[in-house]
């Protein structure tokens, strides 16, 4: 036992050390520690030890454990999937895999449909008028005038409901008198949330082995939340509660002791305590900087160029998602009283990611994508592999409301390179789960199961009027879990949710606060009983204090 | 100051019979408050009625009056004759225009600078170059046209490539507006306008200030140092984009000065970008980010207004520049705001049944420090957008609820110092009585007065 769990981590090593090998940034990292060996401070007679403290001299150690941490991070899915075979389980959900592949294949239709009634190419090479116009108005991209009249998203979250909806297990028999729109039927494996009671560990290879139980919900989740969310459970002072708490000790208030804090977690350039940080809050001052640092996107030079070749790629290939993410973020942040100061700064996000190859390979591979990825031959050009490329390039089609993933970045970075980077690993590390059908534990389906079990169990009476009414719950909520609140909730409170996701490393806050409002504003909602009434009682959360109500609601149990 | 009324705590019962003038003496608990109003705003009438006022015309018996400038100069004019008694409030000062009025406010603010340098008070310290004040710098370089038109020429000829802004004095939300950037033009304009810079002819005067582009400022920067230039050639910009800040104070009384700022106030936008080039002057959306003028341009926006929350604003200003900063951006505002009010204080007149909402226009600049633009007399009750109605709604609330003793009647002699409660979205931004009663208080000089940090 103890020789494969040896073996195991041997294994993971190994895999770690060739994946440094293959990153952009491994050349400078390397010749940085060719200059260390040269340099005076280590010795030749005692080289292994001498070479170890100075790299724990010039931070390069530290460098290289957050390295480890962010690999180990975004390769936790596919180690783990080696380590544990496939289960029974897994087979028996090869019918979400296959949703998800008539899913993409159906938006894949429709994109080409769109096409064919526009007459447009799905790319082209940009004609150089169009190139200079565009590189003319790159830092306002809001002057750039083209009609879009015509053009509409290929889809918005109510029609990715209905296909959730829609997604059914074949074995799976129905109890009479069960209601037929639960997600309850889906066998999804959770994350035992009672393993991560522990405290996250700055052994980094500690976190590669995350165990997957399947889970029943036959009995109380509040109390695995509440173990999970330790410090959301006991109490222990949050920013965002009241800023100007008394503490003990030298400081003025809470505030001020977490800023005190947080700069001392920043200077030690941890991302593990960075994560661990952010259980409790971020200052708004140090919030950009952390977050950077638990992404792992510290601006390099290397990815400074790469922003500007997403951009050289924009100007030089036209293609038809163009249109679509232009038009994305005219319907979304634009007309957002809280974004619209934004909008130039999100075009350009949005079109470099577009054509960021880097984004395809974490969403096609995974295991919640289907894999599904059309080549596209540029207009006018023989099918050639030179002239054909991947659509689009980051294989991921827009929808109405993307935009909104990267939209409360606008708060944290002036600098469009940092917001992007930013942007695109909490995309890669959680959003693109939200709009794919998989048996991922933070894919939308877990989520939407976690909400329904949460409400059942907790607010069984809530639970009992939605059904009465002929409402299922997860319709009126589904925008806020698609999404992960951007745009419902007013920045302040969103960035505070957004935390949390980051520092327990973890989507499952955001159905949990879906209950906790639906909870809140019980009488409300209990009085009424047509759907767009419900809507109405929900429709503004401007009000709402994320913070407090998290605690509150799981303290209560 | 000497004001007895102030000092006296109001009898919970007044005696009525002591009411002077034409208020009717409808029971001594119950009195049914009157309001007149003529503004057609809905979110005038609603708040009132809400409160279970009743409407009646001008001419009526009246307990409370929202009044244009225009009908509240007529009650004040001498020929009118109109005595106001004391359950009758107003919403303006007899003379609010020294605030209002660019060229008052410049002679005013000069010479509260001068008035603090004779008392030698450290606040009138002298910054770099002459004509310059380390503290009291806070509206940008400004000439009033036609009497200072040399001067101006002097200044201009100093730096021929800057943009100047014309504004009429007396006129608001955008009317007049213009940009200049050869003196030849303002010299054509001025003949077409049959309005030859003769201080002896015209009617109508002008400020114009000093308006300079990013792209002068990077000449600037080249050549000389632009430090001892602090004008607003570098306003700051969020996502590219250019605006200004509006926010709301409530002043209660001037002697003693009695003032509260309303916390939400917002950011006004440019809906077109901000453009360096001098070809782009014509286009005058770019620059004026008054929303009355801006509406007139195609991009406008009814679901936001280009209007942004200060509290957004101070999100992200936290969040890019960090916190002290930006505290020291928004202690600064006040800061400004009240001395802008002191200095206009020696020379309001000070009729206790007034009360005035200035609307503040500020620009920030890149370095985060505010600059006073101008202050509106009558700020705009149009509401563009939802929130706007809803902000909008709450300020006439809130507004009514701190100028109104607590039992909702107007009363002159009550002392206008509302509870925490009934200030709603203000908050103090100084009360000199209570300042001096505190001062009194902590005679020992244990604890700094809570009432204001800006004595």
């Amino acid at each position: 036992m103890a020789d494969s769990k040896e073996s195991a981590a041997n294994k993971a090593a190994l895999k770690l050390t060739n994946d440094i090998r293959n990153m952009t940034n491994y050349k400078n990292f390397y010749n940085q520690v060719q200059r260390l060996v040269a340099s005076p401070v280590v010795k030749r007679e005692d080289f292994k030890n001498t070479l170890i403290d100075a790299l724990k001299n010039n931070g390069l150690e530290t460098e290289l454990r957050n390295t480890v941490f962010h690999l180990a991070r975004s390769h936790s899915s596919a180690l783990t999937s080696t380590e544990y075979p496939a289960s029974t389980t897994e087979a028996d959900l090869a019918y979400l895999r296959k949703a998800q592949i008539q899913w993409e294949r159906r938006i894949q239709k429709s994109l080409n449909s769109m096409c064919n009634e526009l007459n447009v190419p799905l790319a082209r090479i940009r004609p150089s008028a169009d190139r200079d116009e565009l590189a003319d108005k790159w830092n306002e991209l809001s002057t750039y005038d083209i009609d879009l009249s015509q053009y509409r998203p290929l889809y918005a979250p109510k029609d990715f409901l209905d296909v959730l909806f829609a997604v059914r297990d074949p074995t799976y028999r129905k109890q009479p008198g069960e209601p037929g729109w639960e997600f309850g039927h889906i066998q999804i494996r959770v994350k035992t949330l009672m393993q991560l009671v522990k405290p996250f560990k700055a052994n980094l290879f500690h976190s590669l082995i995350i165990t997957h139980v399947s889970i029943s919900f036959k009995f109380s989740l509040f109390k695995k939340q509440r173990s999970f969310y330790a410090e959301l459970s006991q109490g222990v002072p949050l920013l965002g509660v009241n800023p100007s708490m008394i503490v003990l000790g030298n400081y003025s208030n809470l505030e001020v002791e977490r800023t005190h804090l947080g700069e001392k977690v920043l200077a030690s350039n941890h991302a593990p305590i960075a994560q661990e940080f952010l259980k409790r809050g971020s200052p708004r001052e140090l919030r950009g900087r952390l977050w950077s640092l638990v992404l792992g996107t510290v601006i390099k030079d290397s990815d400074a160029e790469y922003y500007e070749e997403l951009k050289g790629m924009v100007l030089q290939y036209d293609i038809m998602v163009d249109k679509l993410i232009i038009k994305d973020v005219q319907l979304t942040a634009s007309n957002d009283d809280q974004y619209f100061v934004f909008e130039d700064v999100l075009y350009k996000t949005m079109l470099c990611f577009s054509r960021d190859s880097e984004v395809l390979a974490p969403v096609t591979t995974d295991r919640s994508a289907g894999g599904q990825v059309i080549h596209a031959v540029l207009q006018g050009k023989l099918a050639t592999l030179e002239n054909t490329l991947v659509f689009p390039p980051s294989g991921v089609i827009p929808f109405h409301g993307f935009t909104m993933y990267a939209t409360p970045f606008c708060y944290l970075y002036d600098d469009p390179c940092s917001m992007y980077y930013a942007f695109r690993a909490f995309y890669l590390r959680y959003w693109f789960r939200l709009h794919t059908v998989s048996s991922h534990e933070q894919g939308i389906v877990a989520l939407c199961l976690l909400f329904e079990r949460l409400l059942q169990c907790h607010e069984p009476q809530l639970w009992a009027h939605f059904r009465n009414i002929h409402i299922q719950p997860v319709k009126v909520v589904f925008k806020w879990l698609m999404r992960g609140f951007s745009g419902h909730l007013p920045p302040e409170q969103l960035l505070y949710l957004w935390d949390l996701i980051l520092g327990y490393d973890s989507l499952e806050i955001v159905p949990l606060l879906a209950v906790t409002i639906l909870s809140f504003r019980k009488e409300n909602l209990l009085q009424v009983n047509t759907l767009h009434n419900v809507e109405a009682v929900l429709a503004d959360l401007s009000s709402l204090k994320v913070m407090p109500l998290l605690q509150l609601v799981l303290l209560k149990e | 100051m000497a004001n007895a009324a102030t000092d006296g705590k109001r009898p919970l019962n007044s005696n009525l019979s002591t009411i002077y003038g034409r208020v009717p003496t409808v029971g001594a608990d119950k009195m049914k408050v009157t309001f007149c109003t003529d503004m057609d705003k809905s979110v005038i009438v609603y708040n009132f009625e809400k409160r279970g006022w009743t409407q009646v015309g001008p001419e009526d018996d009246w307990n409370f009056y929202w009044a244009v400038t225009q009908s509240c100069r007529t009650i004040f004019s001498v020929e009118t004759g109109y005595r106001m008694g004391d359950n009758q409030t107003i919403n303006h000062f007899p003379n609010h225009y020294e605030l209002t009025r660019k060229d008052l406010l410049v002679k005013n603010i000069k010479r509260y600078r001068k008035d603090l340098e004779r008392e030698g008070s450290p606040l009138a310290e002298r910054g770099d170059g002459p004509g310059k004040y380390l503290h009291l710098d806070f509206i940008p370089v400004t000439f009033v046209l036609p009497a200072d038109y040399n001067m101006f020429v002097e200044e201009y000829r100093k730096s021929p490539q800057s943009t100047w802004i014309m504004k009429p004095c007396g006129k608001s939300q955008g009317a007049g507006i213009f940009l200049i950037n050869k003196l030849s033009k303002l010299k054509k304009w001025s003949r077409e306008a049959r309005n030859p810079f003769n201080p002896n002819l015209t009617k109508e005067s002008y400020v114009i200030s000093r308006y300079q582009s990013l792209i002068q400022l990077q000449y600037r920067i080249n050549t000389i140092s632009i430090l001892h230039y602090r004008y607003i050639d570098n306003p700051l910009l969020i996502g590219g984009k250019k605006f200004d800040l509006r926010l709301y104070v409530l002043i209660t009384s001037f002697r003693p000065l009695k003032a509260y700022l309303f916390k939400l106030g917002f950011c006004r936008f440019c809906t077109v970008k901000y453009d360096t080039s001098i070809q782009e002057l014509d286009n005058m959306y770019v620059h004026l980010t008054n929303v009355s003028v801006q509406k007139h341009g195609d991009e406008y926006n009814s679901l936001h207004g280009g209007k942004l929350s200060v509290q957004n604003l101070r999100l992200y200003l936290e969040s890019t520049r960090g916190k002290a900063v930006t505290e020291k951006l928004f202690a600064n505002i006040s800061w400004c705001i009240v001395h802008s009010l002191k200095a206009v204080a020696p020379v309001m007149a000070n009729d206790r049944h007034c009360f005035e909402c200035y609307g503040y226009d500020i620009i920030i600049d890149n370095k985060l420090k505010p600059w006073l633009i101008e202050v509106n007399a009558s700020p705009s009750l149009t509401s563009t957008t939802v929130n706007d109605r809803i902000l909008k709604y709450k300020l006439i609330d809130n507004i009514v609820s701190v100028v109104l003793p607590p039992d909702g009647v107007p009363d002159v002699r009550w002392n206008k110092c509302p509870s925490p409660e009934a200030m709603g979205n203000f908050e103090l931004l100084l009360d000199e009585e209570l300042a001096a009663q505190e001062e009194r208080e902590n005679a020992t000089g244990k604890c700094r007065g809570s009432s204001s940090k800006w004595k």
